[in-house]
């Protein structure tokens, strides 16, 4: 059976679905290959995301800073070594841009957590403020949501939080967290089912209390 | 043997993928939910919409989005100007990398232990090779000097050399 699903064809309705096996920044990879200075355009397009799994990963925004940093200085000295490899054939070794990217952004914030010899705090709150300032100070269940959100995310076990952010904030298809984290499609798919049983059952049982009469 | 409990888990995990993308698909329509299939799990259902809510893109300063851009146009800058110089584009980079990444690859698993360290056997072995090449030097320099010269001719040169101060008083 044909695999990847790399890069997500966004659309109307079921195109959402569709599949392209070419990766969108392919021209740009090129163009930074043979001028340096032109990875500007994949930097611009990847910051926010990259910044935000860092943020995700790391909880504090200087940390997060400084991975993304890394990430794509990183990215810029080893552009020369990436490979796209987007074709049906290419199999479990399917790699396009941003899954490239993202390995490397997984590795560097990894580095990082050795070097400082912590496990990622939980700084939920405080993450609801930064998320979507205007949004969120507009409406209080907004801040609520993000802060809950945050703080079942940051229950879970490292890799079982690392897919559900690829899958939440960066909309990642199963195929691309499958690259990024190393393993295969069905594995990625059954750690987001577990994570998300796993969310749900502690939603019921912190709602149920309550209930009763109120 | 069968394997009932990993299929039905696989089947399960294959549905709440489904729902993921029609939920995310629904997102970009700004709509709360998506269809489900009743088999769906509505503990998976409920944390799937409240995380869909909650966890939202986190954006950077625009201060530090600038003075990363900066920095890469410098690097970039550096990478262009080191070949036309005669020199390797990667080495001009990792001089204007932050403090430590020279000690690991970024693009190994991290997962392998190899992501550390792979970079540092080749630096250490390069440093104890250029440091061992000069020890060795040094000591060969000092033994040829302290050797006692059997050769006629070494012992002949050695005479003539021990001659010259003398002619010169």
């Amino acid at each position: 059976m044909p695999r990847p699903a790399l890069g997500k064809v966004s659309g109307q309705g079921s195109a959402r679905a569709g599949i392209s096996h070419l990766d969108r920044d392919r021209s740009l990879v090129e163009a930074a290959r043979r001028d340096p200075e032109r990875f500007d355009a994949l930097y611009r397009r990847y910051l926010a995301q990259v910044y935000s799994y860092a943020y995700y990963e790391l909880g504090d925004h200087h940390d997060a800073e400084d991975a993304t940093e890394r990430t794509f200085l990183a990215a810029l000295a080893n552009l020369g070594r990436f490979e796209e490899r987007a074709r049906p054939a290419d199999g479990d070794g399917a790699s396009t841009f941003r899954v490239w990217l993202f390995r490397i952004a997984r590795n560097v914030v990894a580095n990082q957590r050795r070097e400082r010899r912590r496990r990622p705090t939980a700084p939920l709150e405080a993450a609801a403020a930064v998320a979507d300032p205007l949004d969120v100070e507009r409406d209080a269940a907004l801040r609520d949501d993000a802060a809950e959100a945050w703080r079942a995310v940051g229950r879970l076990p490292a890799d079982r939080r690392r897919a559900l952010v690829l899958r939440f904030v960066e909309e990642m298809s199963t195929a691309e967290i499958a690259g990024i984290l190393g393993r295969s499609e069905g594995a990625v798919r059954v750690l987001i089912h577990r994570a998300l049983r796993a969310i749900g059952r502690d939603l019921v049982r912190k709602a149920k209390p309550s209930e009763p009469g109120r | 043997m069968t394997l009932p409990g990993r299929d039905a888990g696989e089947a399960d995990a294959l549905l709440t993928d489904r729902y993921l993308e029609s939920l995310l698909a629904a997102g970009d329509r700004h709509a709360e939910d998506a269809p489900a299939e009743a088999r769906l799990d509505d503990a998976v259902r409920a944390a799937a919409t409240r995380l869909r809510r909650g966890l939202v893109r986190v954006h950077p300063s625009f201060r530090f989005e600038e003075r990363l851009a900066n920095r890469l146009n410098e690097a970039a800058r550096s990478m262009r100007l080191a070949p036309a110089a005669g020199g390797e584009g990667s080495v001009a980079v990792r001089s204007i990398q932050p403090a430590d990444p020279g000690d690991f690859d970024p693009l190994a698993d991290p997962d392998s232990n190899d992501a550390v360290g792979r970079a540092r056997p080749l630096l250490i072995g390069g440093a104890l090779t250029s440091a061992a090449i000069s020890l060795a030097g040094a000591a060969f320099v000092a033994w040829r000097r302290a050797r006692p010269l059997r050769s006629p001719m070494a012992r002949a040169a050695r005479a003539a050399h021990a001659e010259r101060p003398r002619r010169a008083d």
